[in-house]
């Protein structure tokens, strides 16, 4: 038996004293032999188990304080591979050994769990999974859930705000843009139309900072680089279109809003083929699929996630909103196709909707991968290019594989002009051995999601396209788990 | 060799294997030996050739699928340049390299690329070389004053070899210089540079300017303004200038500086994977023949096809075939 202490890093002061967090883990390991020495192990399965230790950023994420995962082979047949993961953070003591007891006895791969629990959906990979329809409907319906919260939804965010609008990095964006136009102007090379982009535009209060800072740059130097400017707003929400368009009303003719899939800005904007100077999101990779895989013994595992209720959960919104238990697969499906009123009119629908993403969870399994499957690979690599991205990641690790983020990446850099640049604000994970040192997400925020991105990943997305990929921290807000990714030319 | 009328020719470059790709990537790492590789390399050169007689290519390459960009296989062979082998990991990357002496003249050894090329077609060929101001912007000089001084030394060892090219039976020569749009203001001296290559070569060679094609995208924009009128200095038979992509509005610099050269045309864009139908090529191919004279326009992608997958290449080349084969009706020729 392998135990995993996949948190690393100090959250507390020294004191000498064992935090909680150690009484845990002792208590956790100490149960463990215990457990062993009374059989309530299988001792014949102890030496293919795996225990994890995690400490979940979230508060609110799909997983229950005590987890068990088991193995299938390429055809979901059983494998002995087992895994039982325990969140300390969400663990309560009086309960730990209780729960930790009864996943060792459903650790066997002929085990059933039957708890109660009400199914929602069969297992898919994570990129197929009900969690992004439940993030689509966020999106969608985002007003009504502002509206029943009481709150934006980037107060949401583990900061309370939006990195996106802070006005030092604004303004320093704006002069880096600045200096470029010049470069290009001072060798001849400025074009006619100065495109620019941003991707997933919020209220608009980025860009509209931005423009506002543009110009008056631009005034200031009195380069005229302003009249050349036509800002694009590009986002999948028609309505967060409109809102954004409004906020920067005052750079009407400098702006245009173009409906678009993250994962493909290319198709809707293939006439800026590349032409666009400077390209900027943030935190719109963390809301993209991805998948995760797990390498453990040398052997590479899709994990695969089905989505369920506790029988708690289930009993409560019953009881809450009169609906009959076996009903919860139809309400759940009802819901994401016709969205909250489709279930009760009104704030009631909102209250259900709001009480169920509070309740939902994820089971995970881990299906072993055929070597010539390669469903997983994420567009713009290859298998033989995730394979290189394989062998600078750890032995034994869990990872995520950000198509979604790679997706869009992919298809934002052919938009690029040669001397222009993509700038993103976001989480993510540079090298491949820190997903040894923390939990990576998924975690929920407000009605939607969050998983850090896989920058390695997007590294060698970039090194296939021609571009050099780098991460820097971003300066303004200390503490910040926000960084900024940048592309320059490869030579 | 007698080519028809608007003959169809590549800029040099077929498409790469992905495994091909990687092949090369493991010979780096030392998990592959010389040996196997240049035979994997014999083997899609031949396929290269294969593929462009079926498209019906006048002037065929070997697809330059040996080469691992178009700066180290020269920085390799150039007596006096010094490679660092244990520079790259990913073959198209390039190799740190360094120039701390007068360079020598001697062979480059490209004349077995004649040679294998006349074993496995019968159509005319053309072999390509980097041009002394490309070359110039990758090696690291620390012996020459300056950059011209480097690129006219250059210029001469590049001459050996083309006389060299030309000596084998090589009658289409190439000289690519995608580096002149990101430094339009190095071009009176990389003209000199040309001309000291291509002093009494007997052979057709053609100037190939673009706008780069690394990683399937330009390295520079702008027009092509530039080149005139220096350009008009250059002492070569054709340019190879990129319209597919761009458009043709700088055609019109050939009717306005009279332009003396033969213009090979760019009328495929090689940084899309989308084929274009022979129509729009024959559509371009009339527009160019509104300012050059039919007897001096050569047809051609905008540049290499090294970052198109193999049927997208095929099939573009196919188009570009069919479509000169319809303006060819027009002249009352097949």
């Amino acid at each position: 038996m392998i135990v995993h202490i996949n948190h690393i890093s100090q959250t507390k002061k020294k004191t000498g004293k064992p935090s909680q967090l150690g009484e845990l883990a002792s208590l956790v390991t100490g149960s463990l032999v215990n457990f062993v020495e009374d059989g309530v192990l299988d001792a014949s399965l102890a030496p293919s188990l795996r225990i994890h230790l995690d400490w979940i950023q979230y508060r609110t994420n799909f997983r229950d304080p005590v987890c068990v995962r088991r193995t299938t082979d390429p055809q979901g047949r059983p494998m002995a591979l087992a895994e039982i993961a325990i969140d300390l953070r969400q663990a309560d003591p009086a309960q730990l050994v209780l729960q930790l007891g009864r996943a060792l006895q459903s650790v066997g791969p002929t085990s059933a769990t039957d708890d109660g629990r009400v199914y929602l959906d069969d297992f898919r990979p994570y990129r197929d999974c009900m969690i992004w329809d439940f993030n689509r409907l966020f999106w969608q319906h985002l007003g009504e859930w502002e509206a029943a919260s009481g709150r934006g939804f980037e107060a949401a965010l583990p900061s309370g705000k939006s990195d996106a609008n802070h006005p030092e990095a604004v303004a320093d964006s704006i002069t880096e843009f600045w200096e470029l136009l010049k470069k290009l102007e001072d060798r001849g090379q400025l074009p006619g139309e100065i495109p620019a982009l941003e991707i997933g535009v919020g209220s608009g209060a980025r860009a509209a900072a931005w423009m506002d800072g543009f110009k008056a740059l631009d005034e200031q130097k009195g380069t005229g680089y302003y009249a050349k400017l036509q800002f694009i707003l590009g986002d999948y929400s028609a309505t967060t279109l409109e809102r954004a368009v409004t906020a920067l009303a005052r750079h009407a003719g400098h702006v245009s809003a173009a409906p678009l899939n993250a994962l493909n800005p290319f198709k809707a904007l293939s006439a800026y083929r590349f032409k666009v100077m400077y390209v900027h999101a943030t935190n719109v990779y963390d809301n993209l699929p991805f998948d995760d895989l797990v390498r453990r013994d040398g052997r590479l595992y899709l994990v695969e996630v089905r989505a369920y209720l506790s029988s708690v959960a289930v009993d409560r919104l019953s009881a809450d909103f009169g609906l009959p238990r076996n009903d919860f697969p139809t309400v759940v499906k009802r819901l994401l196709e016709e969205g909250p009123g489709g279930i009760f009119p009104g704030e009631r629908g909102v209250a259900f909707w709001r009480c169920l993403w509070d309740y939902f969870r994820l089971e995970e399994r881990l299906r072993a991968l055929d070597d010539r499957e390669e469903s997983h690979v994420p567009p713009g690599l290859s298998w033989s290019h995730l394979e290189d991205l394989l062998t600078e990641a750890p032995e034994d690790v869990r990872f995520h594989i950000s198509r979604g983020a790679a997706e869009s990446f992919a298809n934002t850099l052919p938009l690029l002009h040669p001397r222009g640049y993509l700038q993103v604000q976001d989480i993510f994970v540079e090298h491949m051995d820190e997903y040894r040192k923390g939990f990576k997400g998924p975690g929920k925020l407000d009605g939607s999601l969050v998983a850090w991105v896989n920058g390695a990943l997007l590294r060698a997305v970039g090194a296939r396209a021609g571009y050099d990929v780098h991460f820097a921290p971003f300066p303004y807000r200390p503490g910040t788990k926000t960084t900024v990714m940048y592309t320059t030319q490869r030579p | 060799m007698k080519l028809p009328l608007l003959p169809t020719t590549v800029i040099g470059s077929y498409s790469m294997p992905e495994w091909l790709e990687r092949a090369k990537n493991d010979y780096l790492s030392r998990r592959l030996s010389r040996r196997d590789l240049d035979e994997m390399h014999d083997a899609v050169r031949k396929a290269a050739i294969k593929d462009q007689e079926m498209a019906g290519i006048d002037i065929v390459t070997d697809g330059e699928l040996q080469r691992d960009n178009m700066i180290d296989y020269f920085t390799e062979r150039l007596p006096g340049v010094q490679v660092d082998l244990g520079s790259k990991r990913f073959y198209y990357d390039f190799y740190e390299s360094v120039v701390r002496s007068k360079l020598a003249t001697g062979s480059l050894g490209l004349v077995e690329e004649v040679r294998f090329v006349k074993r496995f077609t019968e159509r005319a060929q053309k072999i390509s070389v980097s041009g002394p101001h490309t070359l110039v912007k990758r090696i690291r000089n620390q012996f020459y004053p300056t950059e011209e001084a480097f690129a006219l030394d250059l210029g001469r060892s590049l001459n050996f070899e083309l006389k060299e090219l030309a000596r084998a039976g090589a009658t289409e020569l190439q000289i690519d210089e995608p580096y002149y749009s990101g430094f339009p203001e190095d071009l009176p001296w990389a003209v000199k540079a040309i001309n000291a290559a291509v002093e009494g070569v007997d052979a057709n060679v053609t100037l190939h300017i673009c706008y780069g094609n690394r990683y399937g995208k330009p390295s520079f924009e702008g027009s092509y303004r530039y080149l005139f009128p220096t350009i008009l200095q250059a002492k070569v038979h054709a340019l190879s200038l990129e319209f597919a992509r761009r458009g043709e509005e700088d055609l019109e610099l050939f009717r306005e500086f009279n332009a003396p050269f033969t213009l090979g045309l760019g009328v495929i864009d090689v940084k899309t994977q989308e084929v274009e139908p022979p129509t729009l090529v024959a559509d371009r191919i009339r527009r160019a023949l509104e300012i050059v004279p039919v007897e001096r326009l050569v047809i051609n992608p905008d540049c290499g096809c090294v970052h198109l997958s193999r049927d997208v290449a095929f099939n573009k080349l196919a188009a570009m075939v069919e479509g000169t084969r319809i303006v060819r009706k027009d002249f009352g020729q097949s």
